[in-house]
């Protein structure tokens, strides 16, 4: 049987071998954490549905285990060729096609110091609040319930001061999600969305953003927050302009949470020059062809799933996978 | 003797039109000076300045020692010819005199001897030193000639592209020294005389040519020799070359303290036309190195000011980051220049637009110490943090000026040529300092820093970085501090280096906390981090490319933290590395013993 | 007159791009391109130094300058401090400090 290492072990991945494995390859995920599901494993209840990520990385955990796919834990991948993917222990192991899924990192958010991430309590990101929301127990530092809330849209993405030129795709609607969850469990709550464009282009998505100001009452101001400070009785000034009035707008809050964006793994320029691939200028991986050949690298043998290419939802890495199984699967036939 | 010929009719024109043009320039620029430079001329002219002054052109116009720092090559071709030239028409002088005893010999008598002087009994001894002189020109000339094919050997990566009148002054200038040669030689050649060189050339020519095409050569070759002094000297006025003699009077004048400001002034005529347009000054130019821009660099700004071609392109696309300014053989205070010039494209009248300072006051707290956080300092809240862990660790009170917003130091403003403007607010800020009965302000910003140092009139307020203000503290014992053997590499912040020559400080306080690293570049040499508020030109990508290129260094240092005093350094470096930046005090705040804080309260 | 900006709610007026003189603004656009990139976030003037203190909007004017409405925009620009805090924020990289002295330069006679 022939055989292909997917590289990484997120939803995107374990799609892929699953897809694979469907088509009579032999799968071997090989995934750098002790266990699989990567990025999902953050998340607590997914949008637009609030179907509860758990669902969803049991059900995937499951299938591996049941469909008997070999996954390799704890194993960094450093250098990759079509037939052979290098291990930082030095092991090589062969193979007759890879299909790369590493997905994405967050992004950093101590960089925009400005917003005071790890200067002052109660600046949280999205990431943080996810975590929050999964142990189910959200409150300010000093453990008490959030009156006022703000999110901030796009930390790290469509920002040329962080070199990240790129929209992460996901944040809008994550702060949407997240904004009406904080709703409903602090109802006393206001809760404030600091955005520069609402992208609204998945299915459900705008009808969830409409619920959000509607049924839920959240405040969406437009303009991006520049500067939090800290206020004498211990909350945050958050200082932007109401671009829509075209005055500037101060306000205290209790809990600042922010948008953090997608980022291009560091790893994936020393995997790019092991294998002669290119990235785009926002460092990720640059596919075949952005029409008909999306989940191709412009090397024969290597492919790519999910975010590895750019940021996507989980639905169309999920998609992506299956395509990415389907055209090595092709390619190792022919 | 008459010491007359037809030939050397266009040296002597040459020179009288030198002569006049340089009284009528020197004149008027000493004339039209600002009253009360030429009060500081008065007052310094028979003081230790004079003979200090005297000291120093030997040094700089005559030996070039500035130069022989930069590249000994290079300082060596400059010293030949203007050494060399100047010994041949001093020991020429003697010679003269010597031949002659002391009688008036007209100018052409003096530069022209060995034409006139065939009939007198030789000097074998004064014929030996004109000849080794002359050979010192020639082996200076013959540098010259190989910098244009080769600069890289003379420690010169660019050099200078040249005007047309310098053009015909350069190639004036490259053969009047061949051209004496030869012209000495045939002279030698009918008459004898003449040492190794001159004499030797001459037997030679003697045995290999008859007299007849000797006789025509000699009138050719003085024709020539004499015609080349004369277009060169015609030349030097309009040319790069006027530095020759416009160096002198800079060194007296800089010697009696007159410095150029942010208004243009008749001593910048001074400055401007003592650049020699040698070009030292585009190697170390971030913009040349790193951006590929070579048509803004500060020999291209002088020559085009001094012309009367300053395009604002070239005025605004300045870091000035000083890096020039450091390396410059003549000492021109090329920054400051940049600054009034950009004054004189851009300043208007201070129209009232600054009248909403009226009654302001945003300050907060009270206390003998003020603390000027700057504008940029608002945006790296770990400064503001830090240095408040500081201020109450060491148990000090301090005057918050503008951390809920203030009034911008000016310096911005000042730097993009709007001065009066930036009057306006220093005047502001002066009167809110006063106000608030502080005697030490303290900054984190060192383009805020240098602007209280230079501009304002503080007198009673000691102006400290806070970089100085730190160490002091730690000098002081009231910040007992944890070290640790984390490295930290430091940054230069122009304004603070080159700019306030605050070097030490920062170094003292990092050894306090860790372990020091320096980059390549370092000190005076240190590279501009790019975001400079001085450049109004460039685009965000440039100054990401110009970060990018520092923080490579400071990155190949292996240090585990990049370390700055400067808010918009910070910022800069961050988008040009991986590697943590931080601020002096963060690394400092960190450190502070938690013991030491209690003890304080 | 000429210092009232806008502001003036009992007078509503219409942007008129077919009346508007737009060649200064396309003479602005010229020198400075990533003008256009302006996305509009608010960020300069969030942080604006002078718009602190005053009613200044930088985002409003410029905006307004490249619809081709001039009036008073040079007035507005002079309350500006260069002090270059909005550059440092601003997510699309514009030369904002640029900006303001290639407004003043071109519009001073508005």
């Amino acid at each position: 049987m022939k055989k292909v290492i997917v590289i990484g072990g997120g939803a995107a991945g374990m799609q892929a071998a699953l897809r694979l494995r469907a088509r009579g390859v032999e799968p071997l995920v090989v995934e750098r954490e002790t266990e699989t599901g990567g990025k999902l494993r953050g998340w607590h209840v997914l949008f637009p549905s609030f179907t509860p990520a758990g669902e969803l990385l049991s059900e995937l955990r499951r299938r591996v285990r049941e469909s008997g796919i070999e996954v390799l834990t704890g194993a960094t991948v450093t250098a990759i060729a079509p037939r052979r993917v290098t291990l930082s222990d030095g092991r090589c192991l062969a193979c007759d096609a890879v299909v790369l899924a590493t997905g994405f990192t967050l992004f950093d958010a101590r960089i925009k110091e400005e917003y005071g991430y790890g200067i002052y309590d109660n600046v949280v990101t999205s990431a943080d609040l996810e975590r929050m929301f999964a142990q189910g127990r959200v409150a300010k530092a000093d453990g008490t319930a959030p009156r006022r809330i703000a999110f901030l849209h796009c930390v790290g993405s469509r920002d040329e001061k962080v070199c990240q030129q790129h929209c992460s795709r996901v944040c809008c609607i994550t702060g949407v999600k997240q904004a009406m969850e904080l709703r409903r469990m602090f109802p006393a709550a206001d809760v404030f969305n600091f955005y520069m464009d609402m992208r609204m282009f998945g299915p459900g998505y705008e009808e969830l953003y409409r619920e959000a100001q509607q049924r839920c009452n959240i405040h969406f101001v437009r303009g991006r927050i520049s500067e939090a400070s800290p206020t004498i009785d211990g909350r945050l000034q958050i200082k932007a302009e109401d671009t829509l009035t075209g005055r500037p707008l101060r306000m205290s809050v209790d809990m600042l949470v922010l948008l953090v964006g997608m980022r291009a793994n560091d790893d994936n320029a020393a995997l790019a020059a092991s294998a002669g691939l290119a990235r785009s200028a926002s460092g990720f991986m640059a596919p075949r062809d952005l029409f008909l050949g999306r989940v191709s690298a412009p090397v024969e043998g290597i492919f790519y799933a999910g975010t590895v290419t750019a940021p996507k939802t989980l639905g169309e890495t999920l998609d992506e996978a299956t395509a990415a199984a389907d055209a090595a699967a092709e390619y190792l036939k022919a | 003797m008459s010491f007359f010929a037809p030939f050397c009719l266009p040296f002597m024109i040459g020179a009288a039109v030198m002569f006049v043009l340089l009284a009528w320039k020197w004149g008027s620029w000493l004339w039209r000076l600002p009253e009360a430079d030429k009060r500081l001329v008065a007052k310094g002219i028979f003081t230790r300045a004079t003979p200090e002054a005297v000291w120093e052109t030997v040094r700089e116009s005559l030996l070039h020692r500035r130069i022989f720092r930069i590249d000994p090559l290079l300082g060596y071709m400059h010293m030949s010819l203007a050494f060399g030239w100047f010994l041949l028409i001093s020991v020429g002088w003697i010679e003269t005199v010597a031949y002659l005893g002391l009688r008036y010999v007209p100018l052409q008598g003096h530069v022209f001897f060995k034409y006139f002087a065939t009939g007198l009994p030789h000097k074998p001894a004064f014929d030996f030193v004109m000849d080794l002189l002359l050979l010192l020109v020639l082996s200076g000339v013959a540098l010259a000639w190989f910098k244009r094919l080769r600069s890289r050997a003379l420690g010169m990566r660019r050099t200078t592209r040249h005007v047309a009148g310098d053009r015909v002054a350069l190639s004036a200038l490259w053969f009047i020294f061949p051209a004496r040669l030869a012209a000495e030689s045939i002279t030698c050649a009918l008459y004898g005389g003449g040492s190794f060189l001159t004499g030797g050339l001459g037997a030679w020519l003697a045995a290999h040519v008859g007299v007849m095409p000797l006789m025509t050569a000699e009138t050719v070759a003085w024709w020539f020799y004499s015609s080349c002094l004369g277009i060169f000297f015609v030349a030097l006025p309009f040319s790069r070359y006027m530095h020759i003699f416009t160096e002198i009077p800079l060194i007296f004048l800089r010697r009696y303290r007159l410095r150029s400001g942010e208004k243009q002034s008749s001593y910048d005529h001074f400055q401007v036309e003592a650049c020699s347009r040698c070009g030292i000054c585009i190697d170390p130019c971030q913009l040349q190195s790193v951006l590929k821009i070579d048509t803004v660099q500060s020999v291209y700004f002088l020559r085009d000011r001094r012309y009367g071609m300053l395009r604002r392109e070239v005025a605004d696309n300045c870091l000035l980051c000083g890096r020039c300014a450091e390396k410059c053989p003549v000492g021109i205070d090329l920054n400051t220049l940049r600054v009034n010039s950009r004054d004189a494209l851009r300043n208007v009248p201070d129209e009232r637009r600054y009248d909403y300072f009226q009654g302001l006051d945003r300050s907060s707290g009270e206390g003998r110490v003020g603390y000027f956080a700057g504008c940029m300092t608002l945006l790296t809240p770990r400064t503001m943090q830090s240095m408040e862990r500081i201020f109450e660790a060491a148990g000090e009170r301090v005057w918050w000026a503008d951390r809920e917003g203030g009034v911008c130091c000016g310096r911005p403003l000042k730097l993009a040529g709007e001065t009066d403007s930036a009057r306006r607010m220093m005047r502001y800020n002066t009167e809110l300092f006063r106000k608030h009965g502080i005697t030490t302000l303290v900054t984190s910003c060192p383009i805020c820093l240098r602007v209280f140092r230079e501009d304002y009139a503080l007198e009673g307020i000691e102006v400290l970085h806070h970089s100085e203000y730190i160490l002091r503290l730690i000098r002081e014992g009231r910040l007992p501090l944890g070290r640790t053997t984390e490295r930290l590499a430091y940054h230069d912040p122009c304004e603070l280096g080159r700019g306030s020559g605050i070097y030490e400080a920062p170094r003292a306080v990092i050894e306090a906390v860790g372990e020091l690293v320096e980059p390549a570049h370092t000190r005076e040499e240190a590279l501009c981090c790019g975001s400079s508020l001085a450049n109004t030109a460039i685009d965000d990508g440039q100054q990401v490319a110009l970060a990018r290129n520092v923080a490579e260094e400071l990155d190949a240092t292996g240090a585990g933290a990049i370390v700055t005093a400067c808010p918009l350094c910070k910022k800069a470096l961050g988008r040009g590395t991986a590697t943590e930046v931080r601020d002096l005090s963060e690394v400092v705040a960190a450190r502070i013993r938690p013991a030491a804080g209690r003890a304080t309260k | 007159m000429a210092i009232e900006f806008g502001y003036t709610i009992s007078k509503p007026r219409a942007i008129d791009i077919d009346r508007n003189n737009l060649r200064k603004s396309d003479e602005i656009l010229r020198e400075m391109p990533e003008l256009q990139t302006c996305i509009g976030c608010g960020s300069c003037t969030a942080v604006c130094t002078a718009g602190n203190l005053t009613s200044f909007n930088f985002r409003r004017v410029h905006t307004l300058v490249r619809r081709g409405e001039y009036r008073g925009a040079y007035e507005e620009m002079n309350k500006c401090m260069l002090c270059g805090k909005c550059r440092l924020v601003c997510p699309r990289g514009i030369n904002t400090r640029g900006v303001v002295l290639l407004l003043k330069r071109k519009l001073g006679d508005f």
